[in-house]
């Protein structure tokens, strides 16, 4: 169980790890699309290289960027004592 | 040690299961191409491929009986991440996400993207934002969470009547959605087909709510997965030789951009606020397929992806998924998998699009007169693709091909058997099922955990709860069928509007209750209506007339409404009370007891104090 005095501090971390894994992400997301046209010029494995960082790219984003969350989140709970004694 | 602890819950042989329900569906397909490679009737086939996995899917739900409301409302709490993430990636797609995104991948490329990268953003911020702590929550429903994070009644039956009609429009798009991918298998009218799937959705899923749910749905986006992952492989087998679709469609778009390119098609420069999705019904090729930005304007696509997000990541019959999880740790995990599977699903398409084009691509083609394909006029003998003959030459945008229909089509345009076909369709069947139970068990729960018993916070004793938690599920199965009935409207429109409704009702209050603790009743409650009645009035405004703004997008209106309306109010009332305080600062704690077990248990005990 988490002690008062370190709830605090835990949720300030969440805050910044939440913060960290969303705003590159919807970075990413809402400015790749709009450059596409231009990246497509290029090519990468035949796919226009827009095209492909816009699908491709933008999955492959998305699961790591929830993969580090979890693992990193997972390290915040166990530093601060808040993770889940089952 | 941990581990073993964290998997304690878990039904060890649910692998076991699984591969059985994958071997006999996997033996269901082999043996219908084998018969009919041995000329057995096509009809007596296709039954068999319609009947066959609904028969399974039911036999799962009834197996999964229960009379315990832990069970019945949260699959006890004992579903691991895997399943649950491949749960949530395929209802999230359903039946529409898996046809009618191929078809709009087939006509507007690129655009269509912002429907899957919303999506997949959903998911992620569903992970980040909100999935931990409603399963730290615990809550059964969106409603319940809401009123008892907020201790406010008005708010619980406000959210349950305002959230119904989400859920409701969803179930309405995947029964039409479902029914029109049966209609490949069984020579029935809409109308039967809807009410074999609601009778199908009724057995299986009255039997253990979301029990049911949870481990029907698992074998249906197996299947589901399977529909989309077989034909598109098949095909790319034969057009490239690779087996990796989601890759190796590179250089046939490559080859292909040059194709349009000779054929002229257009490069459009549409208005920002353009929003061009196609119909339901046959589409030409609209734009060519990697350009970037034709049909949807650069605004409209940011707007629909932030709308779309939103819409995922607060949806009533998603989120209370994550409450069957066994734990936080497991509910971030199971989030991880649905992004995962869900980008598969999403490359997949992409791909089976590229091929579906190459295809048409060849027809205009080849140098000399036009020869349409024999796999063509048997299309157009399906009323399922035409020829516009009133030009001078045929070009690339004369063929049409029904929207919907693109995923089977690919598997007639390539020659493969029909049992590859029938698989296609039976998938589709089953994200239908998938989708609709989801919605149908969330919708159900929603009235029977915050309608009828709204008013008290003292849930009914066991056996009286999950008995009118049975009986609202039924009535909303059979509510979804006779709106998917009487009201033929767009499948992806429905599907659209639905996300739009939850993106403005739910989103903005769902994240500020977990990550602003000065947010209060009134706020939240504002927040609701406001998000609700602006994202319906664009919705009506645009059907009407009124407004320009395509009805897709209410949810750019509705969102931001729905924020503003929460800070404003709340910053004008008084701050919420020390014991609600008090539940926001242990419900960001990762650690510790599931908070909603708990208060019911107190209220219980204080209850019995009153005595």
């Amino acid at each position: 169980m988490i002690e008062r005095k370190e709830r605090k501090p835990y949720w300030r971390h969440t805050k910044w790890q939440m913060l960290a894994s969303l705003l590159p992400f919807l970075a990413v997301i809402v400015v790749l699309p709009l450059y596409a046209d231009t990246l497509n010029a290029n090519r990468f494995l035949g796919f226009p290289l827009g095209y492909f960082l816009s699908l491709h790219g933008i999955v492959f984003i998305a699961v790591i960027t929830v993969a580090t969350f979890v693992n990193r989140q997972d390290a915040i709970d166990h530093w601060h004592g808040a993770h889940e004694d089952l | 040690m941990t581990l073993a602890q964290r998997t304690r819950l878990v039904n060890p042989r649910l692998g076991t299961y699984f591969g059985i329900f994958m071997s006999a569906f996997a033996a269901l397909a082999l043996l219908s191409l084998i018969f009919e490679g041995l000329g057995a009737p096509g009809a007596a086939l296709r039954w068999l491929m319609f009947a066959g996995p609904l028969i399974l899917y039911a036999v799962i739900g009834v197996a999964a009986f229960t009379r315990d409301p832990i069970d019945y409302f949260a699959a006890g709490r004992r579903v691991p991440a895997f399943y649950s993430g491949l749960v949530l990636s395929q209802t999230a797609m359903g039946a529409t996400g898996l046809l009618a995104l191929a078809g709009a991948f087939f006509v507007i490329g690129f655009d269509a993207l912002c429907l899957v990268i919303g999506g997949l953003a959903g998911f992620v911020v569903m992970a980040v934002m909100l999935a931990p702590f409603l399963r730290k929550f615990g809550a059964f429903t969106i409603a319940s969470y809401l009123g008892r994070r907020f201790d406010s009644r008005i708010l619980r039956i406000f959210a349950a009547t305002l959230l119904a009609v989400p859920v409701l429009l969803m179930l309405a798009a995947e029964l039409r959605m479902g029914a029109f991918a049966a209609s490949w298998l069984v020579p029935l009218s809409p109308l039967v087909i809807t009410a074999v799937l609601v009778a199908v959705l009724v057995v299986s899923l009255g039997a253990g709510g979301m029990r049911s749910l949870t481990w029907s749905a698992t074998a249906q986006s197996l299947a589901s997965l399977i529909a989309l992952l077989v034909p598109v492989t098949i095909v790319a087998v034969l057009v490239t030789g690779l087996p990796l679709p989601q890759l190796s469609s590179g250089p046939v778009l490559r080859l292909l951009g040059r194709a349009e390119a000779a054929q002229g098609l257009p490069l459009i420069l549409p208005p920002a606020l353009a929003f061009d999705m196609p119909g339901e019904g046959l589409s030409p090729i609209a734009k060519r397929y990697s350009d970037a930005l034709g049909s949807v304007g650069p605004a409209a696509f940011v707007l629909m992806m932030l709308s779309t997000m939103a819409g995922i990541a607060g949806s009533p019959w998603l989120l209370p998924r994550v409450a069957t999880t066994p734990g936080v740790y497991e509910a971030r995990k199971s989030l991880g998998w649905a992004t995962f599977l869900f980008g598969i699903a999403m490359l997949t398409l992409a791909a089976g699009a590229i091929f579906m084009r190459d295809y048409v691509m060849d027809i205009v083609k080849a140098p000399g007169p036009t020869n349409i394909p024999e796999w063509f006029n048997q299309l157009t003998a399906l009323q399922v693709a035409a020829i516009d003959t009133e030009g001078q030459h045929l070009g690339v945008t004369s063929f049409s091909l029904r929207r919907d229909a693109v995923l089977m089509i690919l598997a007639i345009a390539g020659g493969l058997p029909s049992a590859v076909l029938h698989v296609a369709a039976a998938g589709a069947v089953a994200a239908a099922l998938a989708a609709a139970g989801a919605a149908t068990v969330a919708l159900g729960n929603l009235l029977a955990e915050d309608v009828v018993y709204g008013l008290s916070w003292e849930p009914a004793p066991a056996g009286m709860r999950v008995a009118i938690a049975r009986t609202a599920l039924v009535a909303a199965a059979v509510l979804g069928g006779v709106i998917a009935h009487s009201a033929p409207t767009d499948p992806l429109r429905l599907m659209l509007w639905s996300l739009a409704l939850t993106g403005s009702t739910a989103f903005p209050i769902l994240v500020l209750s977990v990550w602003w603790k000065r947010i209060n009743a009134f706020g939240a409650t504002a927040g609701l209506v406001v998000g609700f009645s602006v994202a319906v009035l664009a919705i009506l405004g645009r059907e009407a007339g009124w407004i320009e703004l395509d009805s897709a997008l209410a949810g750019a209106l509705g969102i931001p409404a729905g924020l503003l309306a929460t800070i404003a109010v709340t910053l004008l009332t008084p701050p919420p009370s020390r014991h609600a305080l008090e539940l926001v600062r242990e419900l960001r704690v990762a650690g510790g007891e599931v908070l909603y077990d708990r208060e019911v248990r107190l209220q219980h005990r204080r209850g019995r104090h009153l005595d």
